[in-house]
């Protein structure tokens, strides 16, 4: 009998040390990574969890887990891990096709896979407090990632090591006042000590402002694609293991107003990130604080967690998705057309990129929330949900949403003009057309919200009833 | 001689002395600049560490510290190798790998102020379960290696300032738990971690140890394939 978490780890290390070998042939280990990660999301989809079924003369049983230490440690995949799992798979062969198309880099395909597997441990491991490790793995595979044989400047891969390492023995020692709890049941000091741990752990594994060092420096060294791919995967991951925690701790938010934290941080993160994303003089540093400012109005969907505030924060992961691809598949085809990422050296590129060019655009002000946009209905029904609590919030996300525009629009005005140098090739029509795909996906989302109204609605429930 | 009788041996160390040497370890390895002096500073740390800790876990177990500490500095010895000085890279002196935006006379004012800042504040600090030795070791530990995260972006020092930061924190966590999966736990993430700042270690040292007509020109990631 396979178990579901040997078989999705198994399947996913055993692709990476394959891939690894393979990687000097770009477009099959790109093909093959992409194929790997569409074909474990078919198989998390379409097997049943709760029965074995014959797969390839083989009995596999999805949702059985496996345990070590008698019993503590434990490994399974459960009906909202499977929604996630699945949402990490498609995301990671979508960036797999897009880093092929776009140059990233060979050891994308083999370090990515490896992340998977990394970020899958983390959202099925049991017991929670330790999984705090498997994130600070996944960062010290990141590093390779974002450094990708550069030599000279490494802060964005230190920084991306740094916070998660100081975290996870937070965690460790929260665990020991967690367990001290009962021994004295009148006594709520040890709660409050471990709920003050654990939020102190999660600021410094979510990496709100101002801990959010690391996304600008990451998205001004490593490739575009392969930053908004870390994003995506790291802070839904992280987001998760938050959501489980306050599920299986629910004295969490009343021993510490969790939620209060959290829509500070997420309205301050938001407000630096917009203020910041106006000001930036290249295109990689444009996406990381674009990219800071979407992330601050996330946190602060997660702080509204409550009837509305889940769904939203669900739609809100599934329509960034879309909007930092778009973004980053722009940013890095005119990136390595033009040789340069800073604004003045771009000058011409929509004349030789127009689609690149437009998928910037498009990204930037998706990020912004504008209407005809992805996030244009999610922000929507976001703020509407944050002005019934205090309107002030909603202005201040507002006005960072007009620093991603002003950023924008200058990024956007940068690629006018004549070319400065030449030659500059034209952009590639496979990548052209994937990146058309994208943008107009974008648009028609933007017009049919509700065509995501079923796959929010699938993980709302497995996700608000998250057991341990 | 088995284990334990060499941790006999040793035991004249265990407390105070291992507490004394592991914190200066400690401020050599924010204050000095040479490489070969700080990572002797962080192997001596380490058995320092070791010995400490065997006082709240089984020998065997604190010695796995020693063991980790140990192949820690040779992977940091081996890295910093490939980097060092010598009069045929063209280098000069002053521009010698690891580069430190800090003087070694500030870095030291910084860590006596640490000091101060410990020595007034350290009775109000709570930890459970451990003694007042141990207490202040962790609190000092922490201190110092904060200090040394704000002080230094050159991978060898903040890599060990971090390191340092994770054996205080390993400290409380043994005297408050004793399990063996938790010990190797900690121990597969120091040697993993060491991995990976030796590989940042190695990138940002190999610019500073050419000459700067023979660093090759700036490029975009795209352009690089490992």
């Amino acid at each position: 009998m396979i178990y579901g978490p040997e078989l999705l780890l198994g399947l996913l290390i055993a692709a990476a040390a394959g891939l690894y070998f393979l990687r000097r042939m770009e477009g099959v280990a790109a093909l093959a990574a992409a194929g790997a990660a569409t074909g474990l999301a078919l198989l998390l989809w379409l097997l049943p969890h709760d029965a074995p079924v014959e797969l390839f003369g083989r009995r596999v049983w999805l949702g059985q887990p496996i345990s070590w230490d008698a019993g503590r440690i434990t490994l399974q995949i459960g009906p909202a891990t499977n929604t996630l799992l699945i949402f990490l798979l498609v995301v990671a062969a979508a960036s797999f096709i897009l880093a092929w198309l776009t140059y990233q880099g060979r050891s994308f395909y083999p370090f990515g896979l490896l992340l998977l597997a990394v970020w899958a441990t983390v959202a099925m491991l049991q017991p929670l407090t330790l999984a705090p490790f498997a994130i600070v793995l996944a960062s010290i595979i990141s590093v390779f990632l974002i450094q990708a044989g550069k030599t000279g400047e490494t802060r964005g891969a230190w920084r991306q090591l740094l916070f998660p390492t100081l975290a996870a023995p937070l965690f460790l020692v929260a665990t020991w006042y967690i367990e001290q709890a009962p021994l004295n049941p009148d006594d709520q000091t040890p709660f409050v000590i471990a709920g003050w741990l654990l939020i102190a752990g999660f600021v410094l594994l979510l990496q709100p402002a101002p801990f959010h060092v690391a996304t600008p420096a990451v998205a001004g060294q490593a490739p575009p694609v392969v930053a908004v791919f870390l994003w995506i995967g790291s802070q839904t991951t992280i987001l998760f293991l938050l959501q489980r925690f306050l599920v299986v701790y629910p004295w969490l938010t009343s021993a510490i107003d969790s939620a209060r934290w959290l829509l500070w941080l997420g309205v301050f993160t938001a407000g630096l990130g917009g203020a910041l994303t106006a000001t930036q003089q290249s295109l990689g540093r444009f996406l990381g604080y674009a990219g800071l400012y979407d992330y601050g109005v996330l946190l602060v969907a997660m702080a509204l967690r409550g009837t509305a505030g889940l769904p939203t924060a669900i739609w809100l992961v599934l329509t960034r998705t879309f909007a930092l691809l778009t973004l980053a598949s722009g940013a890095a085809l005119i990136r390595h057309h033009m040789e340069s990422d800073r604004l003045e050296r771009i000058a011409g590129a929509l004349s030789r990129m127009p689609l690149a060019v437009i998928a910037l655009i498009t990204g930037g002000l998706a990020l912004a929330g504008l209407p005809l946009t992805a996030q244009f209905a999610s922000r929507w029904a976001l703020f509407q949900l944050l002005a019934e609590n205090d309107p002030r919030w909603v202005l201040f996300l507002m006005l960072g949403a007009a620093g991603v525009i002003l950023g924008t629009v200058r990024a956007g005005y940068a690629c006018f003009g004549r070319l400065t140098h030449s030659p500059v090739e034209r952009e590639p029509l496979l990548a052209s057309l994937l990146i058309f795909a994208l943008v107009a996906l974008g648009v028609i989302l933007g017009l049919y919200p509700q065509l995501l109204t079923a796959p929010v609605a699938g993980a709302i429930l497995p996700l608000s009833t998250l057991g341990p | 001689m088995t284990l334990a009788d060499l941790f006999r041996q040793l035991s004249i160390l265990v407390g105070l002395p291992a507490v004394l040497i592991a914190a200066a370890a400690a401020a050599i390895i924010v204050i000095m600049r040479d490489w070969r002096i700080v990572i002797f500073a962080y192997a001596v740390f380490s058995v320092m560490l070791a010995l400490l800790l065997s006082q709240v876990i089984p020998t065997e177990w604190a010695l796995l510290q020693a063991i980790v500490g140990g192949l820690i500095a040779v992977m940091f010895f081996l890295s910093a190798r490939q980097l060092r000085w010598h009069p045929a890279s063209g280098v000069s002196w002053e521009a010698r790998w690891p580069q430190i935006v800090s003087l070694t006379s500030f870095r030291a004012l910084t860590v006596a102020l640490t000091a101060v800042t410990f020595l007034v504040s350290r009775e109000s600090i709570e930890l459970p379960v451990v003694d007042l030795l141990f207490r202040d070791m962790i609190f000092w530990l922490a201190l110092v290696g904060l200090l040394g995260l704000a002080l230094h972006e050159e991978p060898l020092h903040a890599g060990l300032s971090l390191l340092i930061v994770l054996g205080g924190f390993q400290l409380l966590l043994f005297a408050l738990v004793q399990q063996r999966m938790m010990i190797g736990l900690l121990a597969s993430e120091q040697l993993l971690l060491g991995l990976a700042i030796s590989y940042l270690m190695v990138s940002r040292g190999l610019d500073a140890s050419r000459p700067a007509a023979d660093a090759a020109p700036m490029r975009d990631a795209h352009d690089l394939r490992p």
